[in-house]
């Protein structure tokens, strides 16, 4: 046996990079990079293609996949901002590319779904859903659109929060305590921003705006601002709230 | 803060629920409605709750007859003019709530603080034109009121920060989590959860994907303990939606608050959820 068998390119900007990686080799993958691909891409079963705020880098890494992995390997690429039908349309061998999506951490996701582009064919479907069942993840087969359903909806509910912060409505603790003790939610949807990466979330949201063209999907103006001065949350140090390690002082 | 004399006025869940936490708390309640009937049930539903708390071992037999004494039933609002605060919880009907609050600026001492338990009207509209608005503040319950921990104690255009302080306390004396929030339409609850139902109800629309995936994703995917649609069965679907509308119209139509035709459709079908044996799903005696 040869565990090179095992190998999967891993590629992509996602704090789900990391976390996939952890993942992967846990479950006995090899993980590649592009630079390490090459000399072993008849031994790779699978891509995956994580990057979701610049669809320039997307699309780049994207092709460069398909250009270098035999026809029949799937890639699975990270269908938050855009669907997996314009990521497949960027490729030569488009059928095997197959959309899917969710947000960090993973250890929280006991399920992920599956969002095959108009172009994948039904063998390649069945192969992403036995890769997500050998991580241990359930899957669950959905509509190809940006940001499918979890991460959609989990999205414009931070965004609507952001929008309430920007506005002055209340303080994100306030907001946050509301929805946990008024309605039920496991976190804050600010402080769950945080934790997501609101670059993630941000991506989502811009995605459905450009996608679906409604002004329902406006990204919130504060939204956009932290993103673009890096305040994406616990990665960053800093987002809704500040996360800033204390320095430790010794004399 | 020493035990206060509290009027609650409507006699409904809300109302006998409300009349409740404060007597829990120790405070003597007045509670008021016009409807005998309704103040008969609201008296049962607190005997309820005393007897299940009993039974739970939560209180005692004593502890039980003293909080149930101390909610007395009336139908006179001048009986109030002795509270040091009142609590409206009477139905979202703008004309109603203003002219209780019209009475009662005139009824009740000048330092009685005056509570609206709205979820959907502005406190600014109700506090218009009203002598005294500076003490009109929105204290928003959430169902069912003894259960659930959250007050959203909202501050209308022209509540008094002193006021607004009092509320919060008092809030947090009936052993409740406040919040302050400014007067916007939903304020925090109501609004931020609205993309949960509302785009929910999109992406089933779009054909992404079916109800009860999308019910299987949050819960699994996201965490959630209900899933969207069985979370609207059980709220009932005419409220919710009755809510959507409200904030929607209240934005000025912004697109973000827009209703679904579904939910629409299912409100005019006359299946709500829970409560008319069927709405999203099937609910069987």
């Amino acid at each position: 046996m040869n565990t090179v068998s095992n190998a999967v390119l891993l590629a992509g900007n996602s704090p789900l990079y990391s976390e996939l990686k952890i993942l992967l080799e846990s479950k006995g993958y090899s993980v590649l990079s592009f630079e390490q691909a090459d000399e072993h891409k008849h031994e790779i079963r699978l891509a995956i293609e994580v990057n979701n705020l610049d669809l320039d880098i997307k699309k780049s890494t994207i092709k460069q996949m398909d250009m270098l992995l035999p026809a029949n390997v799937p890639i699975l690429t990270s269908s938050l901002a855009i669907t997996a039908t314009e990521a497949a349309s960027w490729t030569e061998y488009s059928e095997r590319v197959c959309g899917f999506g969710t947000f960090v951490p993973l250890i929280e996701r006991s399920l992920i779904e599956v969002a095959p582009a108009l172009q994948s064919t039904p063998l390649i479907v069945e192969q992403v859903k036995s890769f997500f069942d050998v991580l241990g993840k359930e899957s669950e087969i959905v509509e190809d659109e940006v940001g499918l359903v979890f991460p959609r909806i989990l999205s414009l509910i931070i965004n609507e929060a952001a929008f309430a912060v920007m506005e002055g409505t209340a303080t994100p603790e306030d907001i946050d305590i509301a929805m946990k003790k008024g309605t039920n939610y496991p976190y804050g949807p600010l402080e769950w921003g945080d934790r997501i990466g609101l670059d993630e979330v941000f991506a989502v949201v811009k995605g459905l705006h450009r996608d679906l063209a409604e002004e329902r999907y406006r990204p919130a103006p504060l939204l956009r601002k932290l993103v673009l001065a890096d305040r994406v949350g616990v990665r960053s140090g800093r987002g809704f709230y500040s996360y800033e390690k204390q320095e430790v002082y010794q004399p | 803060m020493t035990y206060a004399q509290v009027g609650v006025i409507g006699a409904g869940t809300m109302g006998a629920g409300i009349a409740f936490v404060c007597a829990r708390q120790g405070h003597n309640v007045l509670l008021l409605d016009m409807n005998e009937a309704v103040l008969k049930k609201a008296q049962s539903y607190v005997a309820s709750i005393l007897a299940k708390d009993v039974s739970k071992g939560k209180i005692t037999e004593r502890q039980k007859e003293e909080i149930y004494e101390r909610i007395s039933p009336i139908s006179d609002m001048q009986k109030l003019y002795g509270c040091d605060m009142v609590i409206e919880a009477v139905s979202e009907r703008l004309e109603l709530k203003k002219s209780i609050f019209s009475s009662l600026a005139n009824i009740c001492r000048e330092d009685t603080l005056l509570l609206t338990n709205t979820s959907s009207i502005s406190i600014t509209e109700i506090a218009g034109g009203i002598k005294s608005p500076e003490r009109i503040i929105g204290f928003h319950f959430f169902n069912p009121a003894p259960v659930m921990p959250l007050i959203e104690v909202i501050r209308g255009k022209k509540s008094s920060d002193e006021n607004v302080e009092k509320a919060y306390q008092f809030a947090e004396n009936l052993g409740k989590v406040p919040v302050l929030v400014n007067d916007t339409p939903g304020f925090i609850v109501n609004r931020v959860a609205r993309p949960y139902y509302n785009e929910a109800l999109r992406i089933t629309g779009d054909q992404v994907a079916s109800i009860e995936q999308i019910d299987t994703i949050m819960k699994k995917a996201g965490g959630f303990k209900m899933g969207p649609f069985e979370l609207q069965d059980m709220i009932g679907i005419d409220i919710n939606f009755a809510t959507t509308e409200s904030v929607y119209t209240n934005f000025f139509h912004e697109g973000r608050f827009k209703p679904s035709r579904i939910q629409q459709r299912m409100v005019q079908a006359g299946s709500l959820g829970r409560k008319s044996g069927e709405g999203f799903y099937e609910y069987s005696e």
